[in-house]
């Protein structure tokens, strides 16, 4: 399948001009692993595809306690060069090996449920997105960045360039539960990112994905949490919010009442596992 | 559609090509090139049978546009079978009846390759891990499990002599 343009910007610069003179018109990707399936089926039929991974966007580097992740930074670098474990976990969980050497970090924040893992950790770390544009940049915390399914607030005039991901200040984990070990989209995907004081939960943030428009904080569940001792009558609690409080939708992988379900014995597996680690 | 000229390396050789925009490796190879170990199967990424290595790392050319391989370094199947008989991954998937239709064969030892190439005497679990992008109808994976550990075994041993 071929396009009338096909464009490969050696810069952020030159990507932004190109999206300022082609607008809408133009089908940005990153490592192509989710436009090009579609483009080679004939489901989708762009005209002009602007491509960003050799854009200068390939990195991964600590600042003052952060940690910038270039947008177009593949899967297999989160795995080998990301400092946080969450990070990796949440990328070495994602596709294989060979869509992980294509596949970008950013690209991914864009896949739908119930692709698209790698935001359910960084959700777990109030990561914050870059937007760039030729007026200038903005930063949205990935919180706030979806609006529904497919949907964002980015303007059509932006490029998202970067992640930002403050470092944790509490236990972290990440589970993918999958049909299959690996390479398989999920059932259900979570994400803990828990401060304790003693056993005294201070701060929680919980991230899902599969269950929802986009990848989600479980907030009924953290405000559960927060101020409370992680014990069982704690996470059974949390976990019960969670599946009440998402909104699971059947397809090929999983029924809708199958991931409710597994929501709550993943929210409760996952919060065990933290627990059992403060102890 | 314009034509566009992209020069890479193919197997070692300086090549350059006359391609309409975004052509997929895959396309290339097979269709003007006539390189067809690089096989079709799924055309979504899924399915591992069209891998080939791009300075070294296993992509799937079904997905990637020739474009982006300007100036890279691609192997295919036919750069890694010698002139004269076969890598020894190839007399392992032989000898160990790891390939029956053959389909997903190419695939197979490409990544069986990129994992060698990093990492010469992998585990059970880690060829398991590097080949589970790779899908295989016929043999289920045990033979072919067992060829790469003969082969890893097998050039380890050459290296030592």
């Amino acid at each position: 399948m071929t396009v009338k343009s096909y464009f490969l910007p050696q810069s952020l610069d030159e990507a932004l001009g190109l999206l300022a003179e082609h607008g809408d018109s133009l089908l940005l990707v990153g490592g192509g692993t989710v436009a090009l399936p579609l483009i080679n089926e004939g489901v989708s039929t762009p005209e002009k595809v602007m491509a960003l991974p050799q854009a200068g966007l390939s990195y991964i580097q600590r600042a003052n306690g952060t940690v910038n992740i270039g947008a177009t930074s593949t899967l297999t670098q989160m795995v080998d060069e990301a400092p946080f474990p969450i990070l990796q976990e949440a990328a070495r969980q994602s596709a294989s090996w060979t869509i992980r050497n294509m596949a970008t970090v950013g690209g991914n924040l864009f896949v739908p449920p119930p692709s698209g893992d790698i935001a359910t950790a960084l959700l777990a770390l109030d990561a914050q997105v870059k937007l760039v544009s030729q007026a200038g940049a903005r930063l949205v915390p990935l919180a706030d960045f979806y609006s529904g399914f497919l949907a964002n607030v980015m303007r059509a005039d932006e490029i998202l360039a970067e992640i930002q991901v403050p470092a944790p200040q509490g236990k972290t984990a990440f589970i993918k539960y999958g049909r299959k070990a690996a390479n398989t989209p999920a059932i259900v995907t979570v994400a803990a990112h828990i401060t304790l004081d003693g056993d005294t939960v201070t701060a929680a943030r919980l991230a899902l994905n599969a269950v929802g428009l986009h990848p989600l904080r479980a907030t009924v569940a953290e405000a559960l949490l927060t101020g409370n001792r992680l014990d069982e009558a704690t996470i059974s609690a949390a976990a019960t919010a969670a599946a009440e409080n998402c909104q699971p939708f059947t397809d090929a992988i999983a029924s809708e009442w199958y991931r409710r379900k597994m929501v709550k014995v993943f929210v409760r597996r996952i919060l065990r596992q933290i627990a059992g680690e403060a102890g | 559609m314009p034509a566009k000229i992209v020069s890479f390396n193919l197997n070692g050789r300086e090549t350059e090509v006359m391609i309409q925009p975004m052509t997929t490796v895959q396309n290339l190879l097979r269709e003007q090139l006539g390189y067809t170990a690089t096989k079709v199967g799924c055309r979504q990424g899924g399915c591992g049978s069209c891998t080939v290595l791009v300075d070294g790392e296993p992509m799937a050319a079904c997905l990637l546009p020739v474009e982006n391989i300007a100036g890279k370094e691609v192997t295919t199947l036919e750069g890694i079978t010698p002139d004269h008989g076969l890598h020894p991954l190839q007399e392992a998937f032989f000898e160990n009846f790891a390939t029956q239709c053959g389909y997903c064969t190419p695939g197979m030892l490409i990544v069986s390759k990129a994992l060698l190439d990093r990492n010469p005497q992998p585990t059970r679990d880690q060829i398991i891990d590097a080949l589970s992008g790779n899908v295989c109808r016929c043999t289920g994976y045990e033979p072919i499990i067992q060829a790469v550990q003969n082969a890893a075994q097998r050039m380890n041993g050459h290296q030592g002599e």
